[in-house]
């Protein structure tokens, strides 16, 4: 009885929740609010999203004139230099800010783990910059950066380095926003590193010291390997927080100067709400969902592949 | 304990000398170690200095913010002033807790019934995968791209510019990832009590209402938290909804001040602090609720 009850009881757990008898009609009404809500909010947007790239569309006397069936929209963004140069500019964004945090935040969760006198609150503070908002973080570095009341550059020259114009130069306001995001997000990578870190078993560790390992190959050979799992996800996560960004950008730098941190949500914003070139918009938009959609679909089946070739090995 | 246990950990112990076996671990507890601990202080001040700094000037008078000299002192004029009848900040303070608080029952409401139904409940196929998919996909959607269409359905229901509108749009982004971490929670109770509930004769809703979701209260808390620190930041939906002044949330407020020049600098510090400090309160509170309800969520 003792032995066989695990499985009996699954088994009959599920062929029971399988009967006409439960479920049904309550099943439907507990998800029918959410179905109401995703059709009202995210489905029919979207819908009007795809109808508006197909469209020409034109504001005229406060009233907007659909003209559907182009794809001239779409054709546009080969001739949009902005277009290209924001899809450009959230690359470097994305390729300087991903790698930044996923080092900066698995070095932070090590540390937590390994500290013991610090180890408890540091794992509250370190998540204190990613509950912020972000337009008071735009806040937090704007009083850091600026050029008039910025502290870092007050820093700078009381230990005899020339002050930098962080947001005035196309670099220097790259470099900011790279810094800005990295402190930002760097605390999530931390929290889905640090309990993965926490979910490994010590045995496993035990067992390579026991076979001789020291500290340094335990963390190459061993943990590093038991965190990739963790760390792609952080990096997937991070990837798509990358395409979204938009609320610092709109209030560090507005994009600019010469546009050297337009990255594709602000130019989005800008179509839609300086150039008021709704099809247009939309079609950018839709454009930068399916990349995404496409760079996830790649990695996860990568990741798949990889895992079955690891089981077949 | 068994004794074969031992020499395998002593083995250890002499093996490796960097090694910190767990029961050396347990002895040396609490132990400053410079390789560790320096490091980890230095990235934790690059990570709450920042944050120090605004509250620092949201209590200075002007001249000592704009003086190029190191000058400190205490005043409370930028908060009080802000807070004044002639500004919206009192408005918008309470604009955004009312979004907050609407999106939080709204979430936990809808959330625990589509993740228990996911969790529990048998339905068609397609209905699942459906429910998954828009909850994969609408998480990586830019918000941005979604503003035209939702600028047309909230002023179709004469809710464009109100806290109800601004309640509905924050529900919905943040609904996906309710329901998830509710299922996941839902996943953890056991079935049995479900059965046995129904076996005496409760209905599917009772069973729900006083069983599952009693059980699954630690899950509440996290989605609680989560959504709240998700709609108190908001700031696009905000933005490009309201006419801004006081029918704007707080960060709408605030980020009419952020300008490069701007000169009011104590009054924005001011502003970003009376923001932050709460949500920081809550972080500290909640802090195993974030922890736990990120690796029930995010991860899987």
């Amino acid at each position: 009885m003792t032995a066989a009850l695990p499985r009996t009881s699954a088994s009959t757990r599920r062929s029971r929740a399988r009967s006409p008898l439960h479920g049904g009609r309550f099943g439907l009404v507990a998800v029918l609010p959410f179905v109401v809500f995703m059709l009202l909010f995210a489905v029919y947007p979207l819908v009007q999203v795809v109808r508006m790239a197909l469209s020409h569309v034109e504001i005229r006397g406060g009233q907007f004139l659909w003209d559907f069936g182009t794809l001239a929209n779409f054709a546009r963004m080969f001739g949009d230099a902005l277009a290209g140069s924001s899809a450009v500019t959230t690359a470097v964004f994305i390729a300087a800010t991903v790698p930044l945090t996923l080092v900066l935040g698995t070095l932070l969760a090590v540390l937590v783990d390994r500290s013991e006198l610090f180890g408890p609150v540091a794992r509250n503070l370190a998540l204190w910059p990613a509950v912020v908002a972000p337009v008071v973080v735009s806040l937090i570095w704007l009083l850091i950066l600026s050029p008039t009341v910025g502290v870092l550059n007050r820093v700078l020259v009381d230990v005899g380095l020339p002050p930098q114009g962080w947001l005035g130069s196309e670099v220097g306001a790259m470099v900011s926003i790279i810094l800005v995001d990295v402190w930002h997000w760097t605390p999530v990578v931390f929290l889905l590193v640090y309990t993965a870190l926490k979910g490994i078993d010590d045995q496993i560790l035990e067992a390579a010291r026991v076979d001789g390992a020291n500290e340094r190959q335990v963390f190459w050979r061993v943990v590093l390997p038991l965190l990739t799992p963790a760390l792609a996800a952080a990096a997937l996560i991070r990837l798509v927080m990358g395409v979204k960004a938009f609320d610092e950008m709109f209030l560090l730098t507005r994009g600019g100067p010469n546009d050297a941190t337009t990255l594709v949500s602000l130019h989005i914003r800008n179509v839609f709400f300086d150039r008021l070139e709704l099809g247009y918009g939309a079609a950018f938009s839709l454009t930068v969902v399916v990349f995404v959609m496409l760079v996830l679909l790649v990695s996860v089946l990568v990741r798949r592949t990889a895992r079955q070739g690891g089981a077949a090995a | 304990m068994s004794t074969s246990v031992t020499p395998g950990a002593l083995a250890g112990t002499v093996g490796a000398p960097a090694g910190a076996t767990s029961s050396r671990r347990a002895r040396r507890r609490r132990r400053f170690r410079p390789a560790v601990d320096l490091p980890l202080l230095a990235l934790l001040a690059a990570f709450i200095l920042p944050i120090g700094w605004l509250v620092v000037l949201a209590v200075q008078p002007g001249r000592n913010i704009v003086s190029p000299d190191w000058e400190f002192g205490f005043t409370t004029a930028n908060v009080l002033e802000l807070l004044g009848p002639g500004r919206p900040f009192a408005a918008q303070l309470g604009n955004s807790l009312m979004i907050v608080a609407g999106t939080i029952v709204l979430c936990l409401v809808v959330g625990s019934a589509t993740g228990y139904a996911l969790s529990r409940l048998t339905m068609a196929r397609w209905v699942t995968l459906t429910l998954l998919a828009l909850s994969a996909v609408l998480p990586l959607i830019p918000p941005m791209a979604l503003v035209p269409g939702l600028y047309v359905t909230l002023n179709s229901f004469g809710l464009l510019g109100t806290v109800q509108g601004l309640i509905l749009l924050n529900t919905v982004f943040n609904l996906p990832f309710a329901a998830l971490l509710m299922k996941v929670y839902f996943d953890g109770v056991p079935g049995e009590l479900r059965e046995a509930a129904l076996v005496d004769g409760a209905s599917e809703l009772r069973v729900f209402v006083q069983v599952m979701v009693p059980l699954a209260r630690s899950g509440l808390a996290a989605v609680a938290v989560f959504v709240g620190i998700m709609a108190w930041n908001e700031f696009l939906m905000g933005l490009v909804m309201t006419s801004g002044g006081r029918t704007s949330p707080l960060t709408v407020g605030i980020a009419s001040l952020v300008q490069p020049y701007e000169v009011a600098w104590g009054s924005m510090a001011a502003a970003g602090a009376l923001a932050t400090v709460p949500i920081i309160v809550l972080a500290v509170v909640a802090n195993r609720q974030i922890i736990s309800g990120l690796t029930g969520g995010a991860v899987k």
